[in-house]
């Protein structure tokens, strides 16, 4: 859907402004109350996903253009989702988050982009890599040294897929290389794409580069037919979101699982047990990506239908996505298996949770923003007492470690692999 | 005509670079138009003025800094909070608006019980704070997202815990002001160095001009802090909810407990709220789920209770002869809590309602009693946070046929205004057809009881221009009827004296040209004079309804 379509929603949208907050009904307390980044960090209303309804509104119409300020404000969101949540709490016709995007990409379109943006998607088209400085003929090195088959040589059920993140950066090579020996070892038939591993892009989609994603998507999509895997399995959320939700629309058709759904059915079914204990405090971060994005794609292709002279309905009935079918029971499922472990939860958790600030490419776009909003996550994570803050991407993980480290808090970061590692 | 560098920055100067903006983008973002959100004035199309800038002030020192300026420069202000209400937004080419969300304090006095709170302390925030120890606020039934300082210096602020805390106006206390020339003025004890318990003194007591009954809509200044009553809550330090989005569900002690009463006739439905009134009993009541309409309703709740429901879903379940029979069950009812403080409490509370109930012939609704439906009820009602309902069928909705006053004056009108308003949904297909009734409100208006306040809600497509039209003609035809039956102004009519359709305020010739003919005149008169006293550059607007001569 182009930007244009999006103006009945525009119109319907009835400015309530409750996707500023999370679904009233669960609000504990004033300090942990609102959801959506953009709007908690900039303040002004434009930034919430009712005030890009109205830009857009405003923007067709001719009545404003892409400033400056207009760009940094369509590029400022972390594609988190919390708005759609909190929006779909009432209405049943509105795609706030849908919309945050198609506005992304009708500025992207028309060359109105932030700077690092170029940088970034230009790194992406030539070493095919979200990370920056890395190079495409590097991308395998993190697998040196194990064992694993190349699916596209030597068949394979389950198809493991890093990311950009576990492919190149210190300290998640080891990690990605330690995914496999467990999987392996609890009797997984495990390859990789070898050379044809590169980028998801699904950053790139949260950013509104559509065309770039298409690019890398099909030629993904294409790879993962070729090898004939059964099961795609990422630790990393964004892939994850990017081959369940935006892969499976563009015609992918295998199960996709991220690490800790397939790590809980291994633990479930005693392929994988835990022997020592694990004396911490942990609350656990819902990857918007993982959780309130990551319900399955279900097709939808129909139109609205009014029904009883005004009353909009879709025909054929179309997918809600208000985030409850989201991954979250497996990573807590996983942490209550770990002996010694006290598990705490924040007071926004699964489709209300609190976005880690990496999304949408603004970690790399908006830096201090990006910053802000995992500081906020990190103080909540505290505010429970908990001395661990888990995580299942490495997009958030990293977006806390930076931001721990540049305020000084003393809560440790780690990915839930981490501890499921520690138990072992 | 943009601001002068000047005057932007000498605004500037007084929030900072980062709250202040002229961009077109996010000026044109704090436009609103009335159709897409309730204005309460009818559904039009055109936009509210361009802000010549949107300011974000963090205290009252700024507020006032603004606020001179304005008076300096002669420029309009507005402030706002939720930005959800059309009241909020600008009303004149040459203003800034103000967003109050960088002032958010909340202060909790629970010995004294009442919070002070500034702007943007929303109601769903308040609530959880106070729930802390042990107690509650009146949220008024615009919900929870609301602004509590808004709704309480701002605004009517009625609503379904109005039986049991009061409306907004009964609960202020103390306040500070900035006044519209720039002064601060502290209200009642506060202004006598003597706290906020008080609103009426030891000082000065402007509440009867600076908010009144009906609220002054921001023409009277900005309300910077208020302390506003908070009154018992006999539950836990948070509503515990259990379910999926959006059918979230509150599990709430034995001690509260929630009912649709039915009657047999509208007759008894009076007399039954009328003894409700004087038992004293509820701790909420509100005619609430028929807003979706009399044929609708039980069908609307099942999809609302399903985590999958879609509104696709609806003719199948109109059709069910189930839900059929609850909605002929249900076809004059009420919602009401009871929060009983002691388990005799409780008992006795329940033995009254079910004697009210005996004395008028009344009933119970079984299908509203299912526990997931009664404890969904329960949470959306104690919460409010479930508002933005009135836009899920057709993303446009406006009260039409609103009144307050004596519940037997509007229920011996009201299969008639059903009637006329099914009528229209049979005959055009502008607004949605949901079996006429569609009545929504208060069981009472203010505390205890007395005057009730409703609206018919009528469903419109905000986005389709036959569909805003052909509701505009609905509501005149209304009004058409309303005057026949001798019954005044419907609200929506006479919200339409603070604010042109096109979005801009009117100007004093207009005002006078108008409440020249109200019946009782000298009002505005007095309330000119007050505005000259207070407001002397006429910098707020005209929802403080003027006359500048009798
Ligand atoms: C869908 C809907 C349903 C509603 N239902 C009800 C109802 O059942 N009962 C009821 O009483 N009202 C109702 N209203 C009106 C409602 O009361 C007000 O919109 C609301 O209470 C005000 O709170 P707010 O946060 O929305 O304020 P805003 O929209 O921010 O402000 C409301 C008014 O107060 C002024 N204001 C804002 N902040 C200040 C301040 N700090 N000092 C002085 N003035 C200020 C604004 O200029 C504006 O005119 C409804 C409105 C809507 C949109
Ligand atoms: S997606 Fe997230 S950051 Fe973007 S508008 Fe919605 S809540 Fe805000
Ligand atoms: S996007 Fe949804 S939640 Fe936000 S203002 Fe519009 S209707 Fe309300």
């Amino acid at each position: 859907m182009s930007l244009k379509d999006y103006r009945p929603m525009m119109e319907r949208c009835s400015n309530c402004l409750g996707c500023k907050w999370i679904p009233f009904d669960k609000i504990k307390s004033q300090r942990f109350g609102e959801n959506c980044p953009s709007v908690c960090y900039y303040n002004f209303n434009t930034y919430s996903a009712r005030g890009r309804f109205q830009l857009a509104q405003t923007i067709l119409d001719g009545d404003a253009e892409y400033t400056k300020k207009v760009t940094e404000v369509v590029h400022s969101c972390t594609s988190c989702g919390a708005c759609d949540v909190s929006c779909k709490i009432c209405r049943y016709n509105l795609e706030p988050l849908d919309h945050n995007i198609a506005l992304k990409i009708d500025a992207v379109e028309k060359a109105k982009t932030l700077p690092v943006q170029e940088t970034i998607i230009g790194n992406l088209k030539k070493e095919q890599t979200m990370i920056q400085g890395q190079k495409r003929i590097d991308r395998m090195n993190w697998a040196k040294g194990i064992k694993v088959k190349d699916i596209l040589l030597e068949k394979a059920e389950v198809l493991f897929f890093p990311g950009c993140k576990y492919s190149y950066e210190d300290g998640l090579t080891e990690k990605a290389r330690a995914m496999v020996f467990l999987l392996q070892k609890a009797g997984a038939d495990i390859g990789v794409l070898g050379k044809a591993d590169a980028c998801c892009a699904g950053r790139a989609y949260q950013m509104g580069f559509e065309k770039e994603f298409e690019q890398r998507a099909n030629a993904n999509i294409e790879a993962v037919r070729k090898s004939g895997a059964q099961v795609i399995v990422t630790p990393c959320s964004d892939c994850y979101y990017a081959f369940k939700r935006l892969y499976a629309k563009l015609g992918l058709n295998v199960e996709v699982v991220h690490i800790v759904e397939y790590l809980d059915r291994l633990i479930a079914n005693g392929k994988i047990q835990f022997v020592k204990p694990v004396q911490m405090t942990v609350t656990y971060h819902d990857p918007c990506h993982l959780g309130r994005q990551g319900e399955p794609y279900v097709a939808w292709e129909g139109g609205e239908k009014k029904i009883r002279n005004q009353i909009h309905t879709w025909d054929p009935p179309r997918p809600r996505y208000n985030g409850i079918y989201g991954v979250y029971d497996a990573p807590r499922n996983i942490l209550k298996a770990i002996p010694g472990l006290r598990f705490v939860e924040m007071e926004r958790i699964r489709e209300y949770s609190w976005c880690c600030g990496a999304g949408g490419g603004c970690s790399e776009t908006l830096p201090e923003f990006s910053s802000w909003t995992a500081a906020e996550r990190i103080s909540e994570a505290e505010a429970t007492g908990a001395d661990t803050l888990v995580t299942a991407c490495p997009w958030c993980e990293s977006n806390f470690a930076g931001a721990k480290n540049q305020n000084g808090n003393k809560i440790k970061i780690y990915d839930i692999f981490d501890l499921v590692r520690a138990a072992l | 005509m943009a601001l002068s560098r000047e005057i932007y920055q000498a605004f500037e100067a007084v929030v900072g670079a980062r709250n202040i903006s002229e961009d077109i983008g996010i000026c044109e973002s704090y436009r609103a138009i009335p159709c897409q959100t309730s204005d309460h004035r009818g559904p039009f199309k055109q936009k509210t003025p361009l802000p010549q800038a949107v300011i974000l002030p963090g205290s009252t020192k700024e507020v006032q800094g603004i606020v001179r300026l304005c008076n300096k420069y002669g420029i309009q202000f507005k402030a706002s909070t939720t930005f959800w209400s059309v009241m909020g937004y600008i009303g004149s080419d040459y203003s800034v608006q103000l967003d109050m969300r960088r002032m958010r304090r909340i202060e909790i006095d629970p010995k004294n019980m009442y919070a002070v709170v500034e702007p943007y302390a929303i109601g769903a925030v308040v609530q959880a704070e106070a729930m802390k120890y042990g107690l509650n606020i009146n949220i008024p039934g615009v919900g929870c997202s609301s602004s509590v300082a808004a709704s309480t210096a701002g605004w009517v602020g009625f609503g379904p815990q109005t039986i049991f805390m009061g409306a907004a106006t009964e609960n202020m206390l103390a306040a500070e002001w900035v006044l519209p020339d720039g002064e601060v003025l502290r209200t009642g004890s506060l202004g006598a160095g003597s706290g906020w318990f008080c609103g009426d003194g030891p000082g000065p007591s402007t509440r009867a001009i600076l908010r009144a009954k009906q609220g002054t809509a921001g023409s009277m200044g900005i309300c910077t802090r208020v302390a506003v009553r908070l009154h018992p809550w006999p539950g836990p330090a948070y509503i515990p909810s259990r379910g999926m989005a959006p059918a979230y569900k509150a599990n709430l002690p034995d001690n509260f407990k929630a009912y649709t009463l039915c009657f047999p006739s509208w007759d008894a439905y009076a007399e039954g709220l009328n003894l409700l009134h004087q038992a004293e009993i509820l701790y909420l009541g509100h005619r609430q789920f028929t807003m979706f309409g009399r044929d609708i309703k039980t069908a609307m709740i099942k999809i609302l209770n399903d985590p999958d429901g879609q509104l696709s879903d609806l003719e199948g379940y109109v059709n069910d002869p189930e839900l059929k029979k609850a909605n002929e069950d249900m076809k004059i009812d009420i919602q009401v809590i009871i929060a009983g403080m002691t388990p005799r409490d409780t008992e006795y509370k329940e033995k009254a309602l079910d004697r009210v109930l005996e004395m008028v012939g009344g009933w119970k609704s079984e299908f509203m009693m299912d526990p997931e439906i009664k404890d969904w009820v329960l949470m959306y009602l104690l919460r409010m946070g479930h508002k933005n309902l009135n836009y899920v069928m057709c993303g446009g909705y406006e009260g039409n046929f609103g009144l307050s006053g004596n519940v037997f004056v509007s229920s011996s009108v009201m299969e008639e205004a059903s009637a006329l308003k099914k009528k229209w949904e049979d005959e055009h297909d502008y607004i949605a057809q949901v079996g006429g009734d569609s009545d929504m409100g208060s069981i009472t208006i203010m505390g205890g009881g007395g005057s009730t306040g409703w609206e018919f809600f009528t469903h419109f497509d905000s986005y389709e221009k036959e569909s805003v039209e052909g509701t505009a003609e609905f509501f005149n035809a209304t009004q058409e009827w309303m005057n026949q039956k001798k019954l005044g102004l419907d609200m929506g009519k006479w919200n339409q004296s603070a604010r042109r359709p096109d979005g801009y305020y009117f100007s004093q010739e207009e005002q006078d040209e108008m409440f020249s003919k109200l019946a009782q005149p000298l009002v505005a008169y007095y309330q000119y004079r007050v505005r000259e006293a207070f407001n002397p550059n006429n910098l707020c607007g005209s929802y403080y309804r003027t006359l500048s001569k009798v």
